[in-house]
């Protein structure tokens, strides 16, 4: 029985390396993957711009790509999907969440600022033909708010069940709204592999929340009965 | 009482006798939707085209009394359009008109000159980016007649055509039109409707 037991530690560790190697291996390469795309297929803006100019914009659009992973990372950690957890723990994939919440923040403001400086910052992209960077704009304040509300949660005096139901659903919109900030914005998405891989890749994403969820739900309906 | 008679005979007379002074110079409202500051520049092989969507003008024109005349126009730099937005953004970034911080473009002619054929050649102060420069603007008077669909007002018309070197106004560096990209030469088109009342 111990032997047994030590057996199936032993395979249950090993599935969690394999799962671990396979999940961060799977991260390190879409990262690498998403932030050649500023360079292979370089937007037109970045052909007009030169000296610390280009070098803002490119630095804002990977910061911008970046977080637009992060944004993705975060809702997996958020899902809590069966695989991640029991490849990386509970308590582990919440603290993540909470400091991948950071980073993203951190990440979409670096974007902003490096992206409006070589244009100017007196200079901003507002109104109607401008949309695509407005959406932008309303993505930094449901971040914002969503980053705010989940550490001050308690001061601001929001009821734990209510907040989580409205940052649940933040959470999916800003995803939302980065695709269509990301496909619309930047012309190096407006065709070809970059604009499919982001499709697939969001297609793919919805899908597998969609799955966890409905595992999830599932698991609650067999432990009631 | 007989006063009061001369005063107000006198006061008559004075009205009357300025009437044609200030009749003289007649002023014209711009027709916005038929008016518009348009422009072409080259890019590498192909002419990019643009306007501005947002400007104010005033004209005050008489064939007879050009040394009243006068052309004034405002034109907002941030209205500017050539149909692709982040072109756009960019030519209101610092690279070229620096919309932030110079919002305005001018023009204030200081004189017109007939020189034949219907032709104006207008001599003005036109600002840009805060600098004040010499410009020639040629016009072309197209007509004065009565509106053909609205009641009771005349219409005046204006083309001209200049070509200036943007780069001897400062807008853009030349740092473009080093690598070949963007022409110093912009063609401006002024195209001008305005209405008066009979």
């Amino acid at each position: 029985m111990t032997v047994n037991n030590a057996s199936d530690n032993t395979g249950k560790t090993m599935k969690q390396r394999v799962s671990r190697f396979f999940l961060i291996g799977f991260a390190v390469v879409g990262i690498a993957c998403t932030l050649t795309i500023p360079f292979v297929y370089e937007s037109q803006t970045l052909w007009y711009k030169v000296g610390v100019d280009k070098t803002f914009l490119r630095a804002g659009q990977l910061l911008g790509l970046l977080a637009l992973i992060s944004l993705i990372v975060q809702i997996f950690f958020g899902s809590r999907g069966k695989v991640l957890e029991e490849t990386f723990g509970v308590a582990a994939l919440m603290a993540w969440h909470r400091a991948n919440g950071i980073l993203l923040c951190c990440l979409v403001s670096l974007h902003i600022a490096l992206v409006l400086v070589p244009e100017g910052i007196a200079n901003l992209p507002i109104g109607v033909k401008h949309w695509p960077e407005m959406v932008g704009g309303v993505l930094f304040l449901v971040i914002f708010s969503q980053v705010i509300s989940s550490f001050f949660r308690q001061q601001l005096g929001f009821i734990y069940k209510q907040w989580r139901m409205v940052h649940r659903a933040l959470g999916y919109l800003a995803l939302c709204l980065a695709a269509v900030h990301v496909l619309f914005v930047a012309d190096s998405f407006a065709q070809g592999v970059p604009r499919i891989a982001l499709l697939v890749m969001l297609v793919t994403v919805f899908a597998l929340i969609a799955v966890i969820k409905a595992s999830i739900l599932i698991r609650k309906i067999k432990d009631r009965r | 009482m007989k006063k009061l008679s001369i005063f107000s005979l006198a006061l008559f007379f004075f009205i009357a006798g300025a009437q044609p002074l200030l009749a003289a110079v007649r002023s014209w409202e711009l027709d916005k939707a038929h008016t518009n500051f348009y422009f072409t520049v080259d890019h590498i092989y192909s002419k990019i085209r643009g306007h501005f969507n947002e400007y104010s003008g005033e004209i005050k024109f008489d064939p007879k009394n050009l040394a009243e005349s006068k052309f004034s126009f405002k034109i907002d730099t941030a209205s500017v359009d050539t149909n692709v937005a982040k072109r756009d953004k960019h030519l209101q970034s610092a690279d070229f008109f620096d919309t932030g911080k110079y919002p305005q473009m001018t023009f204030e002619s200081t004189k017109i000159t007939d020189v034949g054929n219907g032709l104006y050649e207008v001599l003005g102060k036109f600002t840009v980016k805060g600098v004040e420069y010499q410009l020639l603007l040629p016009l072309t008077l197209a007509g004065i007649k009565d509106h053909p669909a609205a009641k009771g007002k005349e219409v005046i018309g204006f083309n001209g055509m200049v070509t200036i070197d943007r780069l001897a106004y400062k807008v853009g560096d030349g740092k473009l039109f080093d690598l070949g990209v963007v022409g110093k030469d912009v063609e401006i088109l002024v195209s001008i409707e305005a209405l008066a009342d009979k």
